[in-house]
């Protein structure tokens, strides 16, 4: 388990990335631009190629 | 391995158990984590008073009807279901017995944390006494919880001790027992000790291995490690929880202990 970061490879939205990523449904919260979200809050957002965005994992414990 | 750095790590408390001391987890957190602030900032709800039947209602649509059946987004809850969770929030009842959606419960404290310290560089634990579990596609079915992970971490009293399974001893004799129509009281009685218990003295002590965990989270992105003897072991059995944070000759394995030295000495 990490906090990665990623390099958006062209421009797409928050959405599209997800969907590439298979991410649409995990439990996670996504840094972009300084800021954290929940994807969904954000899904129309468009990112653009070489913009940065961290990937949050939520974990559950026990 | 990237070990990100922590400005602020605050503890809140959302009616958690009465034994759990707050200030002793803060002092703690100070020793090990050197220059990061560590505050203690009561009610996380108290700054949203004038919301709490917005809050209210959103925390009785995450309630779990059927362990069986995973929730629906939209779930509409009841009148009393809305009017008892305004009650908690308005610190009316401490009483517990509902069961959340665990990344549920998670998003709507994320909704209490000031946007200006949303942030991987500050800590937020909220400890309450909610029971939480989580969905298990594996087998269909939601699973309790101790702790959730993320912006804010939550961590459960009253998941310590319903989450994680009790000795198998526990177990066959609880079938005796209720075949015999004996008081299940007097069971706990006998194997006092052997779990973690409402009302346990020792609750702050384990607490601080889980808030630890928190921690972690925020610095390298996982809040365990495979150790059985390192207080972020994810434990599964109350026996292994007991280990890791009361029993093990050690806090925290050598890399773990090796993090914390490299972060005080910054």
């Amino acid at each position: 388990m990490s906090i990665p970061e990623i390099e958006v490879k062209e421009d797409k939205t928050i959405k599209e990335l997800m969907d590439e990523l298979q991410l649409s449904t995990a439990p996670i919260l996504l840094m972009v631009d300084g800021r954290i979200f929940y994807p969904d809050v954000i899904k129309g957002r468009r990112l653009r190629k070489e913009d940065k965005v961290t990937l949050i994992p939520l974990i559950a414990g026990g | 391995m990237k070990v990100r750095r922590i400005e602020k790590v605050l503890l809140y408390d959302e009616g958690a158990a009465e034994e759990l001391n707050t200030e002793e987890i803060a002092k703690y957190l100070k020793e090990k984590l050197g220059k990061a602030q560590v505050k203690v900032r009561g009610n996380p709800f108290a700054l949203w008073l004038e919301k709490s039947s917005d809050y209210a209602r959103k925390l009785a649509s995450i309630k779990i009807q059927d362990v069986n059946r995973q929730i629906a987004p939209e779930q509409e809850p009841l009148y009393g279901e809305v009017s008892y969770e305004e009650r908690r929030i308005l610190g009316k009842t401490k009483s517990f017995g509902v069961l959340y959606d665990g990344f549920q419960l998670q998003r709507v404290f994320s909704e209490l944390i000031a946007r200006e310290e949303c942030s991987l560089e500050v800590v937020h634990i909220f400890f309450t006494n909610r029971l939480f579990a989580t969905w298990e596609e594996n087998n269909n079915r939601y699973h309790a919880r101790t702790s959730m992970y993320g912006i804010p971490s939550v961590i459960s009293t009253t998941g310590l001790v319903e989450a994680p399974a009790k000795p198998r001893e526990y177990y066959l004799l609880k079938q005796q027992y209720e075949m015999l129509g004996k008081d299940l009281l007097e069971l706990k009685e006998r194997l006092k000790g052997s779990f973690i218990d409402y009302g346990d003295e020792r609750l702050t002590e384990v607490i601080k291995g889980y808030a630890m965990q928190a921690v972690f989270y925020h610095l390298v992105g996982d809040p365990f490690c495979e150790d059985k003897g390192c207080r972020l072991y994810n434990a599964h059995w109350q026996e292994e929880l007991i280990f890791a944070q009361l029993e093990s000759e050690y806090e925290f394995c050598e890399r773990h202990t090796r993090i914390l030295d490299n972060l005080r000495r910054k």
